[in-house]
């Protein structure tokens, strides 16, 4: 690789130690490639040298996915940051990792056309990014998630073999490697370029903005909506504490007096549109909403879908420290897992916030504190085991969208039989037999049964 | 759970098993070997749990679509899985992979498993995905698990995203043709053509379907007939090159049926040796041929993937000594 | 005391979001996690956590611009801009004896004294005539028919025109406009007294605080009185507007609240009448504009009652100017700017266009890239009716 493209001055190695989460790590060095070829090579001289290897975006992953464990080799992937190809006809785009989300749907609103995907730092995070943790974002309940919006991949595993999982044709042969590598966290590989669909713009968009004097009653508003039959295309909450904080920076028009709001968007043509607006004001005001408005510009819009996009990162106002999780439930166990929430943080005396995509379950109670009261970080890890557990009672799963990484290996017992990790452990190591790509992620260290590696399993029985 | 633990361990003392499903669509990815004893083995069959309110549904894999589809229609929603024979089970049509004929507006069926239990070839009964409708927690064994014929572990229980039925669905015949109808209709069920109509099934509220059929001037149908033959195939292709593909199958007069804007292609001949040479012009194009039915002679696949040294090795890792429908997918092939 | 004398609750301030990121040009162009705000920032961490102050460490913090579109960005409201200024001036003093000599040259013998730079400028007329000054240095053809002709100040001003130091060498024209469209509005224009012919910006990026406290006193005791003080440089009056915590005296304080950028004052005062004109204009920010003096809106309005205007879809990015950074660093100047010209011509759809800038640096960088770059006030004296003069 060529020069300034391979570096490892002592501060820059610093500067790559985590992502936007809490664990650090160390690098031993940093590169930058240019090229799917570049790619391989970092990978193979990683593999001469018994290096292993992590993949990096933007660095706004928050469960250390692309923090450097045992030296790695960290790749910079920002700049392959090129929009290789857009067919507006076939609505793909091929991207190299480094793109970020928002700047491919910048490039192709002229065609009327959007990347779906927009995870909350879609103006930041890489597209890259996105496959390794399969990010969700607002737009996910209708649209789905990054899964679903990725055709193909030409990726370089482990060893440094370039091969394409996927395709453009609707199936290939064999096993969907492609969504198995979707989501697997840089843990099987590299990708150096990724088709991803592009969707058309909807004709109609509204935007709700329903405000409730109880956090109940917002909560039973959403599953008063999915039960009616209706799946907007966002559906989001945001409590009282952070509804104040976002309207701080954006100025949208968010009720500073409601303990609680939610954002609802609702596209498609004027029918279907009209119909769902109405149904969603009565069941909103059924349940309680002190009213229901709708966003008539497409600046007030923006204005309030940038408040609910800042959310996480305008804390720091409140406090230096924060904890951010994600988690899943069944969307009819919403408003109890939620009272459990604020339960928890009541029980460990903690400052929580709650913003999050209340139409796929997916929470994200976010804590924030100042770490260098003591004791606190116990206090807090204390919480989030209390949520971890209210959530796999509720039948919940540990991510949504930010991935298990670091943070949440250690938890992936409680979630998972030692069979189901076993099993995990296998198909990982069918992509990357050595163990290069990204180790002591997702897993748990012994998820692999005794020294069974490379038995063959059936002699067991 | 017994019944899975008994299946567990049927599997784990076999030799080879075949994975039964109601039999629709055994002509897909290969004859099974018969050089082996063969155990048959099926999954058990019954709705776990559905709640409207969750929008998914818990169900045994032996369950046949039809009895899905009732059960989700009393509460007015469903899972397009679709399949041309809806005595087909769940399990079948997701070890199959083949997706429904609406796939352009809700997306292939492997987006629509949330949760799977199988049993791999060592018997053990493995759990991968969760219930909700988001999940990062781990690798995606859902995804793997649809489109792979049975060979990495029997499906015994799945969890299924749904959605409500729309208020209206209808299918038109346009003689527009298929590209600008694509591009003129926001969010078509499907529009699929065979050269000489186009056909298009809107679904959503009563008001937009009405109006898009009469801003484009359809006339109300009936959904579009199959091309009819003993000997039927399912092309894969660059949804962008199905014009030339169609023109190229026209020359080979084998009749076809296009998913515009997804890029399958059905054909059938009474001729074997046609499904072949379909196949053939299906390579010219980039895309590939799945044997559906018939032409016992023609290979399953027809092509090799690039990748297929990954692929061994998952199958290594669910069923080192490959006794799972073996001779399915035979590039994967269990390595001694 | 810490070592770079930053803020803890300050520099604590930062969660690490990356949302910043994009709106970052070093980081657009190069990648580099030390070319963003939140590499910056952590390094300036690591810094104050016992790292050294090393030749790595001045060098990430010398290749920001300083154009502060990060804090715009940030939405727990970090004072990115705040913090780098004052690590800069733990840099500057452990710079080597060499740097030392030829900062003391510039930034006190050429900068502040007025007679010296126009010295240097009728130099570098010479030499642009000879050709030997860089292109890359972006240094735009200098006028030496308005270079002769100095301004005149009105007699009873109601309003002051601050004229810097670099801008009233190289685009004294700039000046001349706005004078012409503050007299059509009415006012009586006076020019500031002794000593205030630098604002003491670049000092302060450099480090140089106390060289800029000094030149800030000088610049508020040459425009005394209580009408406002209009700039037609932004990166001038984001300093002007930043005396009051720069000195932090009540003098300062209440100077600062005088200053107004000049389509603020424009927009103030009320339009005054113009024709209107069928010429397309794309607006660029300067980010001293937009980011510290958050008066990007008035220009608009100034502007868009005669032109079309059109904006660019970069979430206003710097244009790579930023002072002497061009010159300082090229070659990321350069690249920041090729992203900046891109979004020109696709705001406009073609080649042939012409930008609104209201900032000197960013006008001569952007002219020196082929663009046809005009300040705010000569596209305003170009339509202004001038009847009832």
């Amino acid at each position: 690789m060529g020069r300034g493209r391979v570096r490892a001055e002592p501060l820059e190695l610093i500067l790559y130690q985590s992502d936007a989460g809490t664990a650090r790590g160390q690098a031993s060095v940093v590169c930058f490639p240019e090229s799917i070829d570049d790619l391989s090579f970092a990978i193979r001289a990683a593999n001469r040298h018994c290096v292993s290897f992590v993949a990096r975006g933007s660095g706004t992953g928050l469960a250390g996915g692309a923090t450097p464990v045992a030296n790695s080799l960290v790749i910079v992937m920002t700049r392959m940051n090129r929009i290789l190809e857009v067919d507006p006809v076939g609505r793909v785009a091929w991207v190299e990792p480094g793109v970020l989300n928002l700047d491919l749907t910048r490039s192709v609103r002229h065609l009327g056309l959007h990347y779906a995907p927009d995870p909350s730092s879609q103006q930041a995070c890489t597209i890259g990014g996105n496959v390794g943790t399969n990010a969700g974002g607002p737009h996910c309940l209708s649209a789905g998630v990054t899964s679903a919006h990725v055709l193909a991949a030409d990726v370089v595993l482990g060893n440094g073999d370039i091969v394409r999982l996927g395709g453009l044709e609707p199936d290939a042969i064999g096993y969907d490697l492609r969504g198995c590598f979707v989501g697997s966290e840089g843990t099987m590989g590299i990708a150096g370029s990724i088709a991803v669909r592009l969707t058309p713009d909807p004709p109609e968009t509204r935007t709700l903005l329903a405000d409730f004097t109880s956090v109940d009653a917002a909560a039973e508003t959403v599953s008063g909506i999915i039960a009616e039959g209706i799946v907007p295309a966002a559906l989001e909450m945001m409590d009282a504490p952070i509804t104040r904080l976002v309207e701080e920076f954006v100025g949208a028009g968010y009720p500073l007096d409601a303990e609680a709001v939610l954002l609802i968007e609702v596209t498609g043509l004027i029918g279907g549109v009209d119909a769902e607006v109405d149904a969603i004001r009565r069941v909103a005001l059924e349940r309680g909403a002190r009213q229901v408005k709708v966003a008539i510009t497409e600046q007030d819009r923006m204005l309030l879908w940038k408040g609910r996009k800042s959310a996480f990162g305008a804390i720091a106002k409140v406090a230096p420290d924060y904890y951010l999780h994600d988690i899943v439930v069944p969307r009819t166990r919403l408003v109890e897992v939620l009272k459990r929430v604020y339960e928890i943080a009541d029980e460990q005396n903690l400052l929580v916030m709650n913003v999050f995509h209340a139409g796929d379950g997916n929470l994200h109670p976010l804590f924030v504190f100042d770490g260098s009261e003591p004791g606190i970080w116990e206090r807090v890890y204390a919480a989030g085991d209390g949520i971890i557990q209210a959530c796999l009672d509720a039948g919940g799963v540990l991510s949504g969208e930010h991935g298990i990484g670091l943070e949440k290996r250690d938890y992936m017992s409680l979630a998972y039989s030692a069979e189901d990790l076993d099993a995990q452990a296998r198909l990982r190591d069918a992509f990357d037999p050595d163990g290069f790509a990204n180790p002591e992620k997702i897993l748990p260290t012994g998820s692999r049964c005794g020294e069974m590696k490379r038995a063959p399993e059936g002699t067991w029985v | 759970m017994t019944a899975f633990a008994e299946l567990a361990e049927q599997i784990g003392n076999a030799t080879a098993v075949e994975i039964m499903g109601a039999g629709t669509q055994r002509g897909i990815g290969g004859a099974v070997d018969a050089s082996k004893p063969i155990v048959e083995v099926r999954a058990p069959t019954g709705i776990v749990s559905l709640d409207p309110a969750d929008m998914t549904v818990r169900v045994l894999a032996g369950t046949p679509v039809g009895v899905l589809s009732a059960a989700l229609a009393e509460v007015g929603q469903e899972c397009p899985l679709d399949p041309e024979n809806s005595a087909a089970t769940v399990g079948g049509v997701l070890a199959c992979g083949c997706s429904g004929i609406r796939r352009i507006r809700y997306g292939p069926i492997r987006d629509r498993v949330l949760e799977v239990r199988f049993i791999t070839g060592g018997g053990r009964l493995v759990r991968g995905g969760g219930p909700t409708v988001k999940n990062v927690s781990g690798y995606d064994f859902p995804r793997l698990m649809v489109g792979s014929h049975g060979t990495l572990g029997m499906l015994v229980e799945v969890v299924l995203k749904t959605q409500p039925i729309a208020n209206k669905s209808s299918w038109y015949t346009s003689e527009l043709a298929p590209d600008l109808l694509r591009t003129s209709i926001y969010r078509p069920a499907c529009i699929a053509w065979n050269g000489k109509m186009t056909y298009v099934l809107l679904e959503g509220h009563e008001i937009d379907v009405l109006s898009q059929a009469s801003e484009l001037s359809l006339e109300p149908a009936q959904p579009p007939p199959h091309p009819i033959g003993e000997h039927r195939g399912r092309i894969s292709i660059d949804p962008t090159r199905i014009g030339s593909l169609a023109k190229s199958l026209g020359d080979i007069k084998v009749p076809w049926l296009a998913e515009i804007g997804v890029g399958t292609m059905h054909v059938a001949t009474n001729n074997a040796a046609e499904l072949h040479d379909a196949r053939l012009v299906a390579h010219g194009e980039g895309g590939w041929l799945l044997r559906e039915a018939g032409a016992p002679l023609l290979d399953p696949f027809g092509a090799v993937p690039s990748n297929r040294e990954v692929m061994g090795r998952i199958r290594d890792a669910f069923d080192p000594l490959g006794k799972l429908n073996p001779g399915r997918l035979p590039f994967a092939r269990f390595t001694p | 005391m810490t070592i770079l004398g930053l803020n803890p609750d300050e520099l604590a301030g930062c969660v690490g979001c990356g949302l910043c990121l994009p709106h970052c040009p070093t980081y657009r162009v190069t990648g580099l996690e030390s070319a963003s705000p939140r590499g910056r920032i952590n390094a300036m961490r690591a810094v104050e956590g016992g790292a050294p102050i090393s030749s790595e460490f001045t060098a990430i913090l010398e290749a920001c611009i300083q154009c502060r579109g990060c804090e715009t960005a940030c939405p727990s409201s970090v004072q990115y801009g705040h913090m780098a200024e004052t690590a800069m001036v733990a840099i500057a003093t452990r710079r080597p004896i060499t740097r030392r000599v030829f900062d003391r040259i510039l930034y006190r013998h050429v900068l502040p004294k007025h007679y010296v730079l126009l010295l240097g400028t009728w130099a570098l007329v010479v030499a642009q005539r000879l050709h030997i000054v860089p292109k890359r240095f972006g240094v735009p053809p200098i006028s030496t028919s308005s270079l002769r002709r100095s301004l005149s100040s009105d007699a009873f001003p109601t309003v002051f025109l601050y004229t810097g130091c670099v801008m009233d060498a190289w685009q004294r024209d700039v000046h001349r406009a706005a004078m012409k469209v503050m007299r059509a509005m009415g006012a009586s224009v006076g020019l500031p007294g002794h000593g205030g012919s630098c604002c003491g910006a670049l000092h302060v990026h450099a480090g140089r605080r106390s060289d800029a406290q000094r030149l800030a006193v000088a610049v508020v005791a040459s425009m005394p009185g209580e009408i406002p003080v209009v700039v037609d440089s932004a990166g001038c009056g984001a300093a002007l507007k930043d005396y009051g915590r720069l000195l932090g005296t009540p003098e300062a304080i209440a100077f600062s609240a005088r200053v107004r950028d000049f389509t603020e004052w424009v927009v103030e005062t009320g339009l005054p009448k113009m024709l209107s004109s069928n010429k397309t204009v794309v607006v660029q920010d300067p980010c001293h504009l937009r980011h510290v003096q958050h008066a990007e809106t008035s220009v608009r309005t100034a502007l868009s009652a005669s032109y079309r205007l059109l904006e660019t879809d970069d979430d206003a990015l710097c244009c790579g100017a930023g002072g002497i950074y061009s010159i300082t660093h090229p070659e990321i100047a350069r690249q920041v700017r090729d992203r900046k010209v891109a979004a020109i011509r696709a705001a406009a759809g073609s080649d042939e266009v012409t930008v609104a800038s209201a900032n000197p640096g960013c006008a001569m960088f952007l002219s020196a890239a082929g663009l046809d770059v005009r300040h705010p006030a000569e596209l305003l004296a170009a339509v202004i009716e001038e009847d009832n003069e």
